[in-house]
């Protein structure tokens, strides 16, 4: 490799440890999560076996035999080594003897089945407390123990002398599996939850209604603002790119204080006689006005900049030529301006989709997705998911599969833009100049 | 139509650029505003055509007062000196953009533009983008633009100035020619003086925002009315001699020789500082007043040829002479200037 190569290796070298550590590392994190079940409950580092009365009800969730959840729940007496051993201590080696020789891994449903039959032996205990208490000694439950492996688990279930097909083991250690596990699940699962599908609508909605306030709002701005004085103008452009530097939250917190009950708009409608309400939160309806409104009204002064320079770099004699021609203002826009402003129109729609798909703050800050989900967007609902649950169970897996979904889209867009603008093209030629 | 502009001032925040301008354009007259770099042409132009208000004065079309009248309304037809064609739009659409403005039927836009790309013979290009087409073509295109709507007034910005040689020889009778076949009052703006000369009834010579001098080329070129004049008009340049008067003749600037002064020039006293102004067909080998130098600049035109010669005091005379005369560089020549025809100005620049 050349130096001068290397060189440039080395200009680019931020760039990229920009590139990998912001987004493809993030990414990747994205996908595999997404392929997991992990939620608050599962936790995020690994987890155990146990069969507790939680995980039995999950099991027959899960659609386990009735029977063969009621056996893993029922204590059983088991006369196993372990017993003998307990029972040699405490009653003699005869007693256990005997109870080896004769019963070894025979299994008793109940106390009463156990006491009956060590009555039947001669070296019995003689007090019936006695015999209770040997009993006891037998008494085996995998209730409420914890095992690290699924290995551990069956092996205590077996040894209770529980048979299991091997349809069954699985169930049980998938089910009742405290941890994460690798699972394709949460695609289906949004699938299917229609909640999802509106959220899909409403994102929709969103970009398009937010582009369209911006870009109309950008426009109208950028050609207003070209036919003032030049001081006036400077002024004003001023004014409306105050949103984009005024911190999300302020300006925010600026039109909640507009729409609160107790805020602008009740107390001047209040004059009328029109009852004080929450403007922003009353209805889905008006919810969206303000997420319009907020959102255009950032995208706008974008807009303004890069449409104002556009429009100021059409040249003077142009717009002199159009003017002698006869065009009016309206023609001049219409035919002359308007016409030239094609590239940035499409760039800045290309760049504010892009933007809009995945920013949620205004709309977090703003109504939080509010009415009732009316406004609740696709990052936002990945957002909610996967970091801010109302049910306190927060889905990280599910949640990562949402954002996903929009990395994918995103990609596939980016590469359509990329198709329409011929960003090369775009580069090499100015759009603008003859 | 004839144009009339009264008493038009025009300044641009504090500087004054055109001050207390009068200039009456007859019908049908192709007038060339010449004059150097910032003397206000295209300002003057401006304010025919509405791009520009005028600070001062009155505008008149014909009897009508268009002072305050936009630009929009004048139907003035303008060709700007970059063309400023609209590169979003094919030549058709650029030709025909003042008739789409005003809502002109379909029929009639066609049959329009097709009659005036003929006039300009552009018939063949209407498809194409303007960034598709030569400086000539632009041209034509800009030109055909300006004439579409029958404008009474076209107004011309250095048409020719992003043209190459020939081309712009060619463009030069294109439009004259085209001016003359639609009868239209046109004002051409120009720092070239061949192409004000060639190409316009009159021509109006300007200087600092102000007119110095308004007559046809012809005259203009024999009776220029200063110095200024008379430098700007002939190709190569008429050269100067600077000198004094004595004994009723002109004393040469440093130098004992004295040229007798022609008929009919009115001499300020003796010692009083004058100029001479000598063109370059006027020096020639054959003529009698001889005054003597050394060639020190040779330029072969091809049918002529072009010589500068140094006088003892320093002075340069210029003179053009029919090619085989073969004098060389450094050549000790005494030649004659055509009394008569010579110049004589004031130290105010004014002729004599
Ligand atoms: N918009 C303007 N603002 C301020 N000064 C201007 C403006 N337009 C022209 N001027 C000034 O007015 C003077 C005349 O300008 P104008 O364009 O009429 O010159 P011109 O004769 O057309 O020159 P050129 O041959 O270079 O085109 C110049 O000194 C110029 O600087
Ligand atoms: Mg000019």
């Amino acid at each position: 490799m050349r130096r001068a190569h290397l060189l440039g290796l080395g200009f680019l070298s931020p760039a990229l440890a920009i590139i990998l550590m912001l987004f493809l590392i993030p990414v990747l994190l994205t996908v595999m999560f997404s392929f997991t079940n992990m939620s608050t409950a599962t936790g995020i580092s690994g987890g155990a076996y146990e069969i507790n009365a939680a995980s039995l009800r999950k099991l027959s969730d899960a659609g386990a035999q009735e029977s063969f959840v009621e056996t893993l729940g029922k204590e059983a007496f088991v006369v196993d080594d372990a017993g003998i051993t307990a029972a040699a201590a405490a009653y003699g080696e005869q007693f256990a003897n005997e109870v080896g020789s004769q019963m070894l891994g025979e299994r008793f449903d109940s106390r009463r089945d156990l006491e009956r039959a060590f009555r039947k032996l001669k070296s019995r205990p003689r007090s019936t407390r006695d015999i209770k208490k040997a009993a006891d000694l037998f008494k085996r439950s995998v209730l409420n123990v914890r095992f690290e492996t699924a290995g551990g688990l069956l092996d205590a279930v077996t040894g209770n002398g529980i048979e299991m097909t091997p349809d069954q083991q699985e169930l049980l250690t998938k089910t009742i599996y405290t941890g994460w596990t690798w699972t394709s699940d949460n695609f289906a699962l949004m699938a299917q939850i229609p909640y999802v599908w509106r959220v899909a609508g409403n994102t929709l909605m969103y970009v398009v209604l937010t582009l369209a306030a911006s870009v109309g709002l950008g426009l109208f701005l950028a050609i207003t603002t070209f036919y003032l004085p030049s001081g006036t103008a400077t002024t004003f452009r001023a004014i409306w790119f105050f949103p984009r530097i005024l911190p999300n939250v302020i300006f925010v917190l600026m039109w909640k204080w507009l729409a609160w009950d107790t805020g602008f708009l009740s107390s001047l409608l209040g004059n009328f006689g029109v009852p004080p309400r929450n403007w922003m939160l009353d209805t889905g309806a008006n919810a969206w006005v303000f997420i319009v409104l907020i959102n255009g009204i950032v995208g706008a002064s974008l807009g303004m900049i890069l449409f104002g320079s556009a429009i100021k770099s059409i040249p003077q004699s142009m717009l002199h030529a159009s003017e002698v021609d006869g065009a009016s203002r309206w023609q001049q826009i219409r035919y002359i301006i308007l016409p030239q402003l094609r590239w940035p129109i499409m760039f800045i729609c290309a760049y504010s989709t892009l933007s809009l798909l995945t920013s949620f703050e205004y709309i977090l800050l703003s109504t939080d997705g509010g009415p009732g989900g009316a406004t609740e967007v696709w990052s936002l609902m990945a957002f909610h998911t996967a970091l801010d649950n109302y049910a306190g169970n927060l889905q990280y897996g599910l949640g990562a599969a949402m954002a996903l979904m929009l990395v994918i889209v995103g990609i596939l867009a980016s590469l359509v833009y990329l198709r329409i603008f011929n960003f090369n093209d775009l580069v090499a030629k100015p759009r603008i100049e003859q | 139509m004839r144009i009339s502009i009264e008493n038009f001032t025009k300044s641009f925040g504090d500087t004054t650029v055109i001050e207390d301008m009068s200039l009456e354009i007859g019908d049908g007259e192709m007038l060339a505003l010449l004059g150097p770099s910032g003397c206000g042409k295209s300002t003057t132009l401006f304010a025919i055509c509405g791009i520009h208000r005028m600070n001062a004065g009155r505008l008149l079309f014909g009897d009508a007062d268009v002072t305050e009248v936009s630009s929009q309304k004048r139907n003035v037809g303008v060709v700007f000196q970059n063309y400023a064609l609209y590169p979003h739009m094919n030549v058709y659409e650029n030709i025909a953009f003042p008739l789409k403005v005003r809502k002109e039927s379909r029929a009639e836009v066609d049959r329009k533009v097709q009659e005036i790309a003929d006039l300009v013979h552009i018939g063949e290009l209407l498809q194409r983008r303007p960034v598709q087409l030569s400086g000539g073509q632009q041209q034509r295109v800009a030109l055909a633009r300006a004439l579409i709507r029958k404008p009474d007034i076209l107004l011309l910005d250095e048409p020719l100035a992003n043209l190459d040689a020939k081309l712009r020889l060619e463009m030069r009778s294109e439009i004259r020619r085209i001016q003359l076949a639609t009868g239209i009052t046109a004002v051409l703006v120009t720092h070239d003086q061949v192409e004000a000369m060639s190409m316009c009834d009159r021509i109006a010579i300007m200087d600092k925002g102000r007119i110095v001098q308004l007559s046809t080329p012809k005259d203009m070129y024999e009776n220029p009315s200063s110095a200024f004049v008379a430098g700007f008009l002939g190709n190569p340049p008429i050269a100067f001699l600077e000198g004094t008067v004595a004994d009723g003749g002109f004393r040469l600037a440093n130098s004992r020789v004295t040229l007798p002064v022609p008929s009919g020039i009115e001499l300020p006293g003796d010692g009083a500082p004058i100029r001479f102004g000598v063109r370059p067909e006027f020096f020639q080998p054959g003529n009698p007043l001889k005054v003597s130098g050394k060639v020190s600049f040779v330029e072969i035109q091809g049918r002529e040829e072009l010589y500068d010669v140094t006088l003892e005091n320093g002075a340069v005379l210029r003179s053009i002479q029919a090619q085989s005369a073969g004098f060389r560089l450094g050549e000790d020549v005494s030649w004659g200037i055509a009394q008569d025809k010579v110049l004589a100005f004031g130290p105010d620049g004014n002729r004599l």
